[in-house]
């Protein structure tokens, strides 16, 4: 149980922080819960996109479109037809898993490299965000879709929908470390690290590829439907690939791929950099870009890497005699 | 009906020219220049800038032209130089990842310094029949342009041994230093190439409609698109599909919609990378 | 005219060959031989500067060439032709021809000269490079070296891929070329092929030079005798 525990410790941590957030730090401003909801969004979006690329190596640059399909399906769902907004969310998250674990099947079975999984993904990101606006019938197209039900006491009280994103983003990292612990988790690890050797000692790369995917998905088609809730307003610039998909890159890769709490560390430092550049959304682009490019010119493990590196490497200057001593082995 | 696919291989010209530049920067280095249609913007701003000032329309287009190739020229001294030293996918990945920051960090300045800015080169005069169409004098000087540039293209890689020693290295790296030729170097100069190629597609493209600050993401996409359709390193490829792309462009728009084309054309390069990878021409 | 000295170079940091001394003088044919995996074609990319030097030197008619990329060795004068060839796949065997001398063309008496050597390719002019035989690739490789006029032509296994009969012939045109003056430095794991055209040779085993000197020294030594001749 110890061990567990253990595991569960950062969760429980950052649970217990973003629990005690409002009352500690916002006050009573409710734009700048909205903002943390904000940060919490992307992070939720982060983890699902961490265990789709940062897991499995899978360049999905499809995270908005994504979300937008869980999105806009619970919105027209809730709109058109009896089913409760839940329900809708269940089947805008599905077809979110669906859409997802379908672009990783394809493109396991071409062998698309990181590359062309990256642009395929992109196109469909485009082409989603094209049909979003060419279908006004269905979507309102521009102008955007009213989402009905959509909880209104969430909407005055901010601080509801700063609740129901930190949940879920709880029940996320909850999620992923219960992978990572999982046989899938030791499978993930070995085909990132080596893709043939993983297939020669018997993991089904193709099989958990195509979990991992439907999973990422799932949690980022969920964020999705659940932001149209609480918003109660969706349009196609809500989940446009420059919108969503180049932020959730930069803050889950600056948090460190592939670990638990980076998307979470990442979206908080954006958060903060956001805040600062509110007056000029060029200037907040333009230092995007830069953070992008330094990024993945030096900083490329992420901040929980690094630390982790650190840590390792202070352990082992505390105890030199210990390390450098071995028997010789003759 | 001929009128829209006339219109559509104006428009392809520019596509084909625009697809050609960054062709030849993935086949020679294997990097996918996001940051591709911002150049163009930025040839664009310099030349309207110009006009505003009351310089003449050719000494601006020629500066447009230099201003385009400078930042590329830019980018290739600084971001590929980390970018080369890695290799196969690890490069193009970075590569990738470095000219999206850079065109985020290119389309933030352009924005914020010149938020109106558009280029609109108005060629005066009445318009004139092409087996019985009439086309604008602007649509006739822009395809003249991209077809003397893409001769002048052909002639350099068929003919001159430094666009021989061009397609040496697209074919085989490792043999083309063998015979001596630095394929720093021949990359440095390509990139610089394609960025004066970004700024013709700008004057090009401006002749029949204003070619805005915003365009910047949407011309890189284009790019992408005809680059893969037309099979990613192959020039010729390159040209072929943006012509095509131009003409179901046009079909498309007029008798379908805005949207629904832009769907078709990203289908189509799904469907090339998915179906056929080595796109119409390609190895 | 070429001097190796205390060569080492390999791959990842781990040394595949290491110590190597040797020379080539104007003119000479020297031979390297050895089995597979003895280090020939890395000793070799060092050499042509395709592979960093780990250690040593490699000096081209006093000039050291060692912290220069292979382009540069290519333009000083070594002309290296590898086993793969890495011939250019979509372009005519004249256009393959005319890249050899990169930044220049060659002129009409080197083209001439390759012509007569390899009627052949003559015959191919117009022929897409990726065509061709296995043995008029090889052909087509060893005459865009040449039309560069390269002090030194490094032949890495002149003979992979051919038949017997082709191979054979691949050495009479060999002994051709160095009728003609071109030195030669040929790395071949066929042994009496080599000492066919030698003056002299060297003998690598696992990375290091084990032995040296002319033909009829190396064919009388009993461990050469053993290991690469066959008998007993």
């Amino acid at each position: 149980m110890g061990r567990l525990g253990l595991a569960l410790a950062p969760i429980a941590v950052t649970a217990a922080v973003l629990a005690l957030l409002p009352p500690l730090w916002f006050g009573d401003s409710p734009y700048t819960t909205s903002l943390a909801a904000q940060a919490l969004v992307f992070a939720s979006y982060g983890v699902g996109f961490n265990l789709v690329f940062g897991s499995t190596n899978q360049l999905f640059l499809c995270v908005g479109a994504l979300a937008g399909l869980a999105g806009y399906t619970t919105g027209i769902l809730a709109e058109r037809t009896s089913l409760s907004i839940w329900l809708a969310a269940a089947v805008g998250t599905a077809a979110a898993a669906v859409v997802g674990g379908l672009l990783s099947w394809i493109s396991v079975r071409r062998s698309l490299g990181v590359i062309f999984t990256g642009i395929v993904t992109l196109v469909f990101s485009l082409a989603f965000t094209n049909l979003l606006l060419g279908q006004r019938d269905l979507t309102q197209g521009e102008t955007g879709l009213v989402v009905p039900q959509a909880a209104a006491d969430l909407a005055e009280d901010r601080v509801g929908g700063y609740y129901l994103f930190a949940g879920l983003l709880v029940a996320f990292l909850l999620v992923f470390r219960a992978l990572q612990l999982s046989r899938a988790g030791w499978a993930f690890r070995a085909l990132r690290d080596d893709e043939v050797a993983a297939e020669l000692s018997g993991v089904d790369v193709a099989r958990y590829r195509i979990y991992a995917a439907a999973v990422g998905s799932a949690m980022i088609g969920l964020t999705g439907a659940l932001y149209a809730y609480s918003a109660g307003f969706i349009s196609p610039a809500t989940y446009a690939f420059e919108r969503v998909d180049v932020r959730v890159l930069v803050l889950v890769a600056f948090g460190g791929l592939g670990t638990l709490l980076g998307p979470v560390l990442g979206a908080g430092v954006f958060a903060f950099v956001d805040e600062r550049l509110t007056e000029s959304l060029q200037l907040r682009e333009v230092l995007y870009g830069l953070f992008v490019i330094a990024l993945f010119l030096g900083f490329r493990r992420g901040i929980v890497h690094t630390a982790a590196d650190l840590v390792r490497r202070l352990r082992a200057r505390r105890r030199p005699a210990a390390v450098k001593e071995q028997p010789a082995a003759k | 009906m001929k009128a829209v696919v006339f219109d559509g291989v104006v428009l392809g010209l520019a596509f084909g020219l625009l697809g050609v530049g960054m062709t030849l920067v993935y086949g020679l280095g294997g990097v996918l220049n996001l940051a591709y249609g911002q150049i163009v913007v930025v040839g664009a701003i310099a030349i309207s800038l110009l006009m505003d000032d009351g310089a003449p329309t050719a000494l601006a287009a020629v500066v447009g032209v230099l201003a385009a190739t400078a930042l590329a020229v830019l980018l290739d001294l600084t971001l590929m130089r980390p970018v080369y030293r890695q290799e196969g996918e690890e490069r193009t990945l970075l590569g990738l990842l470095l000219t999206l920051g850079a065109a985020f960090v290119v389309a933030g300045l352009l924005n914020w310094r010149y938020p109106t800015g558009a280029l609109y080169i108005n060629v005066a005069g009445d318009p004139v029949s092409i087996l019985g169409v009439p086309m604008s004098r602007g649509s006739i000087w822009a395809s003249a342009i991209a077809l003397a540039v893409a001769a002048l293209l052909l002639l350099f890689f068929g003919a001159t041994t430094f666009g021989r020693g061009v397609r040496s290295v697209i074919q085989d790296e490792i043999g083309a230093q063998l015979v001596g030729i630095n394929p720093s170097s021949v990359r440095t100069v390509i990139f610089a190439m394609s960025g004066a190629l970004a700024g013709i597609v700008a004057i090009t493209h401006s002749m029949s409609g204003p070619l805005t600050v915003t365009a910047g993401f949407e011309l890189t996409v284009f790019a992408l698109i005809v680059t893969v359709v037309g099979g990613l390193g192959s020039v010729a490829g390159a040209f072929l599909a943006g012509v095509l792309l131009g003409v179901v462009n046009a079909l498309s728009v007029h008798y379908i919609g805005q949207y629904i084309t832009s769907v078709i054309l990203l289908g189509a390069a799904a469907l090339t990378l998915l179906v056929r990878p080595r796109g119409l021409l390609g190895r | 005219m070429l001097e190796v000295v205390g060569l080492a170079a390999g791959y990842l940091g781990e040394k595949v060959v290491e110590d190597i001394d040797l020379e080539v003088e104007t003119g000479e044919a020297v031979a390297i031989v050895g089995s597979n995996g003895a280090g020939k074609t890395t000793l070799f990319r060092a050499i042509a500067g395709l592979l960093p030097a780990l250690e040593g030197r490699v000096v081209l008619d006093g000039r050291d060439l060692t912290r220069r990329p292979a382009y540069r060795r290519a333009r000083a004068g070594i002309a290296y032709v590898p086993a793969e060839r890495h011939l250019f796949p979509a372009m005519t065997v004249k256009t393959n021809l005319l890249l050899g001398a990169y930044p220049r063309r060659p002129d009409r008496e080197t083209l001439e000269l390759v012509y007569e050597l390899f009627p052949r390719l003559k015959e191919r002019l117009r022929q897409q490079a990726g065509t061709l035989s296995g043995g008029e690739q090889q052909m087509l490789a060893v005459a865009r070296a040449l039309v560069a006029r390269p002090r030194l032509l490094l032949l890495d296994e002149p003979t992979t891929g051919l038949a017997p009969i082709v191979a054979q012939a691949a050495f009479e045109a060999l002994q051709d070329l160095k009728r003609k003056g071109v030195t030669l430095l040929i790395a071949e794991q066929q042994v009496p092929l080599a000492l066919s055209v030698a003056d002299r040779g060297y003998v690598l085993e696992n990375g290091r030079i084990r032995l040296q000197g002319t033909p009829a020294e190396l064919e009388r030594n009993p461990e050469v005798r053993r290991a690469y001749l066959g008998v007993a």
